[in-house]
């Protein structure tokens, strides 16, 4: 843990206790329901991307004493009302005041818990990430090749069994609304073939689409703009991912230690 | 000389005074240099006889002027057109003045609009103003109707419709009739009880009021649990139809409050997402059909009521149609309010089917939860505030369907004045997993004659034309035009964003154009 962080978590603990005690006693008295039902209302609408816990899955993990757009209460309720457009997380539309409540005491009852060991060692997962090539379609800290996700901060937008997930089957989870381009909860890096009307075909993935254009970065990291009025075909490769799959490649600890290795990149701390 | 120069008085006095008389309205369909009115006509048909811009030269269409407005904010105006003058709205309330032959403000109105103004359940839009004699009609996000003068924009009454700390408040155009300026309200999601009123154009007086929900020992009454028809909802917040002939006004209803938890509300909850028939001279409802009895998914029925008579059966009848946020389009008789057919026009989960009265068949296990429960159409359903268009020539009904589906969520029933009432919400499926379509539906039984695919969930409204083309946008930001008979895309414009609006047609100087507004732009196009 970072000299950084050690201090900023004594801050947190200290003015969530200053906020405790400014509230009157009716409503401290009812704090540990009030987190009870925000944990209810939390797995009903929030568990999906964020795990049941708060400990992350396709969404960050929340079961840390700061969040990266959630510095304060205030915050953390206009993240909720709002959402963030373009990275995936949906307003949640017309909670009441009371349950608004209720899901902040919740979440910042998740910060007071530890954050889900990852049983691997980084240092030998930044070897393996070396060995098996991943910078010739990754960039971390500005170097890598281009074509895949940047993952310098992939660590605090994902949670670990969604990177561990992400590396054994891509395929099956390819990222969803996490950039503005496409946004709107689109998949990325979907797939495409794209046979046109003059019976050329480029095989890369979508950058973006509306229903008269669409455009396509190929294998070859090159740009393609097609109008649909001359292309026959579009085909759209659900389930497929242009990464390789590494399952049956790495030893059970060799897989850990990477998912620990993607687990520390979490930008510039 | 003499004659000439009193011709000349005579001529400008007339367009002075009485600038758009009723008649003139009425009149519309006769006279597609304009648009005087939300939906084009009183039969709201959104169809434009202009067939200058058609199916040979739609490919050569080209930007003509485009108009920024002033302030940010989700732009949902329909314009108005009037003797080369067009009004529209910003938002939240803003009414501009601009020159249609070169986008140039005339001149521009603004409320004073508290900061602490309740607007629960929309954005802070507007979506269009409404015309009568030498004025101009606009509702406020503050609960306010206000009569502009056409030439200049002054203020000539401005009433309150009702108290925007109790959640009133109006986004939708008036309906400007003979002698009344017909407004509904906006706040169901802050448990008002809803209304339709219509008040003087010249003084501002309100001339009736109708409840769309009845109060206790009304007829209706009996379908609302103890007092929560007090917190009804019944919203009244698009613009409806009108009838001349029969003297009536069809307006659709919103939903029950709260939205997603009908615990406390049991029955029917008259007369919510509903249409109604009401006299124009008294508002007294003649009917009401009711489309999603007892609602808990939000599916309001504000929906445009479009107007057409056809010959069904071997009769000629005089209907009206309506393709609802539930995902049913639906044919009544507008005389009698008799149910005729309803089929589906997008996929819906929560039906299977209806009776014969029109009444649907619900599956059980579909009201809203603490988990979560799936159901189709999503939480904004299959049709919104868009508008549909109707064309006379092609007797077909366009429709932009949102193929989506929601997890809708329960919560608490909790009632503070001027606060959310609402008790749940839903999580919609987004991306890949939702699209729509604009879908061309055979007016008289709803059957699907094409659909043009779209990639994500529109909401834009469409218009028809003389020249054969239906007229409409994405939500990644094209304009476009298809053939009306065979949805055959003809052109598209990627306009750089989001159309969330209303098209229209009119003509200056000999000459088509047709308008839309994209993200902060209202943008105008025509010919060469």
């Amino acid at each position: 843990m970072s000299p950084i962080r050690l201090a900023l978590v004594p801050f947190t603990f200290v003015s969530l206790l200053i906020a405790t005690d400014m509230r009157p006693a009716a409503q401290t008295s009812q704090s540990a329901a009030d987190i009870e039902q925000g944990k209810k209302l939390f797995q009903g609408m929030c568990a999906r991307c964020h795990g049941l816990d708060g400990t992350g899955e396709e969404g960050p993990n929340l079961n840390r004493p700061t969040l990266t757009r959630a510095a304060d209460d205030d915050a953390l309720r206009a993240v909720i009302r709002d959402g963030i457009p373009d990275r995936g997380m949906p307003r949640v539309r017309r909670m009441t005041d009371g349950e608004l409540d209720q899901l902040v005491a919740y979440v910042r009852s998740l910060g007071r818990t530890t954050l889900v060991a990852t049983s691997g060692n980084s240092d030998r997962g930044g070897a393996i990430y070396a060995r098996l090539g991943c910078a010739s379609c990754h960039i971390i800290k500005g170097q890598g090749g281009s074509f895949g996700p940047d993952l310098t901060e992939i660590g605090a937008a994902r949670g670990p069994s969604y990177l561990r997930q992400s590396f054994l089957g891509p395929a099956e989870m390819l990222p969803r609304g996490t950039a503005p381009i496409p946004g709107r909860g689109f998949t990325e890096y979907l797939p495409v073939r794209v046979t046109t009307t003059d019976g050329r075909e480029v095989v890369g993935v979508r950058i973006n689409e509306d229903p008269f254009t669409i455009q396509v970065r190929d294998t070859g990291n090159r740009f393609h703009s097609f109008r649909k009025s001359n292309v026959k075909d579009v085909e759209k490769q659900f389930g497929k991912s242009l990464m390789p799959s590494f399952r049956g490649r790495l030893t059970d600890a060799e897989t850990e230690d990477l998912v620990a290795y993607l687990s520390s990149l979490r930008g510039a701390q | 000389m003499r004659r000439a120069l009193f011709l000349f008085i005579a001529l400008s006095t007339a367009t002075s005074f009485a600038q758009v008389p009723y008649p003139r309205i009425a009149g519309s369909e006769g006279a597609p240099s304009d648009w005087l009115t939300y939906s084009g006509n009183y039969q709201s048909h959104r169809f434009s006889a202009l067939n200058e811009i058609n199916r040979q030269n739609v490919g050569r269409l080209k930007p003509f002027w485009i108009y920024q407005v002033r302030r940010t904010g989700i732009v949902e105006t329909s314009p108005i057109v009037v003797d080369g003058v067009m009004y529209i709205t910003e938002p939240p309330s803003t009414v501009t003045a601009l020159d249609v032959r070169t986008g140039r403000p005339l001149w521009t109105w603004t409320p004073a609009i508290p900061t602490d103004v309740i607007i629960i359940g929309s954005p802070p839009v507007n979506r269009g103003v409404a015309v009568l004699d030498e004025m101009v009609f606009v509702g406020t996000v503050h609960g306010h109707l206000v009569a502009l003068d056409a030439k200049s924009g002054a203020v000539r009454w401005d009433v309150v419709v009702d108290d925007n700390k109790r959640g009133y408040y109006m986004t939708a155009a008036p309906l400007a009739l003979d002698g009344r300026i017909i407004i509904g309200v906006s706040g169901a999601e802050a448990g008002i009880r809803g209304f339709l009123d219509a008040y003087d154009p010249k003084s501002g007086r309100r001339v009736w009021r109708t409840h769309t929900i009845p109060a206790a020992g009304e007829p209706g009454a009996e379908t609302w649990g103890g007092d929560s028809w007090q917190t009804g909802g019944g919203s009244a917040w698009l613009t409806g139809s009108y009838d001349p002939a029969l003297n009536l006004v069809y307006w659709g209803t919103g939903n029950p409050g709260p939205d997603w938890n009908g615990d406390a509300r049991p029955g029917d909850n008259l007369y919510t997402c509903s249409l109604i028939a009401l006299n124009a001279t008294d508002g007294k409802i003649k009917w009401h059909f009711q489309f999603t009895p007892h609602d808990t998914h939000d599916w309001d029925s504000n929906e445009i009521p479009v107007l057409f008579d056809a010959t069904i059966n071997g009769r000629a009848r005089k209907l009206v149609a309506m393709a609802n946020r539930n995902a049913f389009y639906y044919v009544l008789d507008r005389e009698t309010g008799e149910f005729l057919t309803a089929t589906p026009y997008a996929k819906q989960t929560w039906a299977d089917g209806l009776d014969a009265k029109g009444r649907p068949r619900v599956r059980p296990g579909l009201d809203p939860s603490t988990d979560g429960v799936l159901v189709f159409p999503n939480i904004q359903g299959a049709s919104n505030w868009p508008s549909p268009s109707y064309s006379p020539q092609t007797k077909l009904f366009y429709q932009a369907a949102r193929e989506m589906g929601t997890h809708f969520y329960k919560g608490e029933i909790k009632y503070k004045p001027g606060e959310a009432f609402v008790a749940g919400g839903g999580r919609a499926i987004n991306g890949d997993d939702a699209w729509g379509a604009v879908r061309a539906l055979e007016a008289t039984t709803g059957k699907l004659k094409w659909e043009f695919k779209l990639l994500s969930p529109p909401w834009t409204g469409l218009l028809s034309t003389g020249g054969g083309l239906v007229f409409g946008g994405t939500e990644e930001g094209n304009f476009f035009a298809l053939d009306a008979d065979t949805g055959t895309p003809l052109w598209d414009l990627q306009l750089g964003a989001a159309v969330k609006a209303n098209p229209i047609a009119f003509a200056v100087d000999g000459r088509q154009y047709v308008a839309i507004a994209a993200g902060y732009s209202l943008f105008v196009f025509g010919l060469p």
